[in-house]
C-alpha cells in the first residue's frame, strides 16, 4: 500500500510542478495583454502598470515570485474584477463549485451503481439491453444540452423548479444543476459497474457462493459487487475532472456564482492571474482526487496493494 | 452489429446533409431576413424557422454541423498522428524510453484537459486553427496507450523478427510491417476519439471560447438556442438534437468496432 502511494506521489508532485511552470510560461508567451483596451494608455501609465505587476522582470524571477506567492495562498489581484484579489474570488466561488461537484458525484454514484446492478441482475433480458442503451445515451449527451433542456422542461414548461441563481444554497435551486451535471457520469459508472459485475459473476468465489445456495441478491451484493467496483474506483479520477469541467458550463447555464463562471469570464477577458489560479487549483484537486481513488482501489482489491 | 451499422448509416446521412444542403438553400447561414425574425418552424421559406435576428435555422444548423464535423475531423487527425507516433515509438523502443514516455502519458491523464485547451485558447487567440490543434494536442493519450500495447505484442511476432533478420531498419519495420497490422484497432479508437473531440469543440464554442462568430458551430447554436428557449424552444432543440445524434451514433459505432477488435 505504502509503495503504491509513494509511487503515485512520485508522479503527482513533478506533474504539479510542471503544470505551474508550463502554464505560467504559456501565459507570458501569449500575444496581447490585460491592459490592451479600446483606448491606448499613455506610455507612462503603461510602464507604471507593467512595473506594478512585476511584468518587467526576467521570466525566471517572475516564476520565482509567483511560486513564492502561491505557497502563501496568494494568487495576486484579479485584472478584471478590479476590487477583488484572485484569492477572494476563489474563496467565494470554490465552495459553490465543490458542493455542486460533490453532490453530483454522490447522485452519479448512487444512480450509476444501482442501474448497473439492476442491469446485471436482469442479464440477457430486454431490460438489460434497454438500460445499457439508455446509459450509452446519457454518456453521449453533453451537460450543456441536458442543462438547458432540463431548465426548459422543469423550469419553464412545468414550472416546478427555479432555473437561475444560487438562492443561498437552497436545495430547489441546486436540483436541476446537480442532475444535469451528474447524468453523464452516472451513465459511465453504470456501464463500468455492469461490465465489472459480468466479470465478477464468472469468478470462482461467486460460483462457490451460489453453490452454497445463497439467494441471488446476496450473491450479487455481498460477493460480486466489491470486485466489480474496482473499475469504478479507477474511474473516479477522470470523473472528478469531468465534474469540475462540467461545473464550468452548468454554472454558466444556471447562473450560479461558482468558480467556473469566474473562470469563463477570466478566460474571455484574458485575466491571467485568475485563469492561472483556476488551472493550477483544479490540476491540484484532480491530482489529489486521483491519489484518493488509488487508495480506494487498493482497499477494494487487496491484490494490487503490493 | 446491427446497431453499429444503423449508427454509421445515420452518420453518413448527417455528413452528406451537412455537405449538400447549405448550397441548395436560398438563405446563407449568416443572411438576415428582416421580414421573418423569430419565425416558427414550417414558415414559408424557412422550413425550420429563424433565430432571434432572422437567420434561417436550417441553413445555420447545417452550417454548424459542417463546422463541427470539420473541426472534429481535423482535431481527430492531429490526435491520431501524435498518438500513433508516440505509442509506436514507446512500444518499439521499450525499456527505459518506453517507461519515460508512458509516465508522461500517465501524468497528462491526470490533468484537466478542458482547462488546458481553454488556457491555449486564451493564450493564442481564439482562432479555429487553434481550436482543433489544441483539442488534438490533448486528446491523443488513449490512442498512444492502445498503440503502445499493440506494438509491444507485435514486436515479438515472427514476421517482425524476419524483417529484422532481412536487415530492415526500425523506421521501415514500424511503418511497413507494424502500422498496417494496427489499422483495425486504430480505426476503432479513432471513432471513439471523434465524439470526445466534438464534445470539447461544442463545449468551448458554447462558452464563447471556441469557434467565433460570424462562423457558427453546433455549440454556438445550442448556446443561442438556450438564450432564446423561453420564446423559441425549437432553436435549442434542433441543433441540440443534431449534436446528440452525432455524438450517440459515433459512440455506438466506435464501441461496437472496439469490442470487435478487442476480442
Amino acid at each position: 500500500m505504502r509503495t503504491l502511494l509513494l509511487r503515485r506521489l512520485a508522479t503527482a508532485l513533478p506533474t504539479m510542478a510542471a503544470v505551474i511552470v508550463l502554464s505560467f510560461i504559456l501565459m507570458r508567451l501569449a500575444p496581447g495583454g490585460p491592459f490592451d483596451g479600446e483606448r491606448a494608455l499613455d506610455p507612462a501609465t503603461q510602464a507604471a502598470l507593467t512595473r506594478a505587476y512585476g511584468l518587467d522582470l526576467p521570466l525566471h524571477q517572475q516564476i520565482g515570485r509567483y511560486v513564492a506567492r502561491l505557497a502563501e495562498g496568494d494568487f495576486g489581484p484579479s485584472l478584471v474584477y478590479r476590487d477583488f484579489t484572485v484569492t477572494d474570488l476563489v474563496a467565494q466561488g470554490l465552495p459553490i463549485s465543490l458542493s455542486l461537484g460533490a453532490l453530483a458525484l454522490g447522485v452519479a454514484l448512487v444512480l450509476g451503481v444501482a442501474t448497473g446492478l439492476w442491469a446485471a441482475s436482469s442479464a440477457g433480458r430486454w431490460t438489460d439491453e434497454a438500460l445499457m442503451l439508455g446509459m450509452t445515451l446519457l454518456t453521449a449527451i453533453p451537460s450543456f444540452v441536458t442543462g438547458p433542456l432540463l431548465a426548459l422542461v422543469f423550469g419553464l414548461m412545468i414550472g416546478w423548479l427555479p432555473i437561475s441563481g444560487w438562492g443561498g444554497g437552497d436545495p430547489a435551486h441546486l436540483t436541476l444543476p446537480v442532475i444535469a451535471l451528474a447524468l453523464p457520469v452516472a451513465g459511465a459508472i453504470a456501464k463500468l459497474t455492469r461490465a465489472g459485475l459480468a466479470t465478477a459473476l464468472e469468478q470462482d468465489h461467486v460460483r462457490t457462493a451460489r453453490a452454497r445456495g445463497l439467494a441471488p441478491a446476496t450473491v450479487l451484493l455481498r460477493h460480486a459487487l466489491r470486485p466489480a467496483l474496482v473499475p469504478v474506483a479507477s474511474y473516479l479520477g477522470p470523473a472528478a475532472a469531468g465534474l469540475l469541467t462540467g461545473a464550468v458550463v452548468i454554472e454558466t447555464v444556471f447562473a450560479l456564482p461558482g468558480l467556473g463562471r469566474y473562470f469563463v469570464q477570466g478566460a474571455l477577458n484574458r485575466d491571467y492571474p485568475l485563469v492561472l489560479a483556476v488551472v493550477t487549483l483544479y490540476a491540484g484537486l484532480i491530482i489529489l482526487f486521483n491519489l484518493a481513488a488509488d487508495l480506494i482501489y487498493g482497499w477494494l482489491d487487496p491484490r494490487i496493494r503490493g | 452489429m446491427r446497431r453499429g451499422v444503423i449508427s454509421l448509416g445515420l452518420l453518413v446521412l448527417v455528413v452528406m446533409a451537412a455537405l449538400v444542403v447549405p448550397p441548395l438553400l436560398p438563405w446563407s447561414y449568416d443572411a438576415i431576413d428582416w421580414d421573418a425574425v423569430r419565425a416558427p418552424p414550417l414558415s414559408p421559406g424557412h422550413p425550420l424557422g429563424t433565430d432571434s435576428v432572422g437567420r434561417d435555422l436550417l441553413a445555420r444548423t447545417m452550417m454548424g454541423a459542417r463546422v463541427t464535423l470539420a473541426v472534429a475531423a481535423a482535431a481527430a487527425a492531429v490526435s491520431l498522428l501524435i498518438g500513433v507516433a508516440w505509442g509506436a515509438v514507446a512500444g518499439w523502443c521499450g525499456g527505459r524510453i518506453d517507461e519515460a514516455m508512458m509516465r508522461v502519458v500517465d501524468a497528462l491523464y491526470a490533468l484537466p484537459f478542458m482547462f488546458v485547451v481553454i488556457l491555449l485558447m486564451v493564450l493564442f487567440g481564439r482562432s479555429i486553427l487553434l481550436v482543433f490543434l489544441g483539442i488534438g494536442a490533448v486528446e491523443w493519450l488513449t490512442m498512444a496507450r492502445v498503440v503502445r500495447g499493440q506494438v509491444l505484442a507485435l514486436r515479438e511476432r515472427p514476421f517482425v523478427t524476419a524483417a529484422e533478420a532481412a536487415g530492415a531498419g526500425a523506421g521501415r519495420i514500424i511503418v511497413g510491417h507494424i502500422l498496417p497490422n494496427l489499422a483495425g484497432v486504430v480505426i476503432a479508437y479513432l471513432l471513439l476519439t471523434i465524439p470526445q473531440v466534438v464534445m470539447v469543440e461544442s463545449f468551448l464554442s458554447f462558452l464563447g471560447l471556441g469557434v467565433q462568430e460570424p462562423l457558427t458551430s453546433l455549440g454556438i447554436l445550442v448556446k443561442e438556442g438556450a438564450d432564446d428557449m423561453d420564446v423559441a424552444p425549437h432553436a435549442l432543440l434542433l441543433p441540440g438534437g443534431l449534436l446528440v445524434l452525432i455524438l450517440v451514433c459515433l459512440t455506438i459505432a466506435g464501441e461496437r468496432l472496439r469490442d470487435r477488435f478487442a476480442a
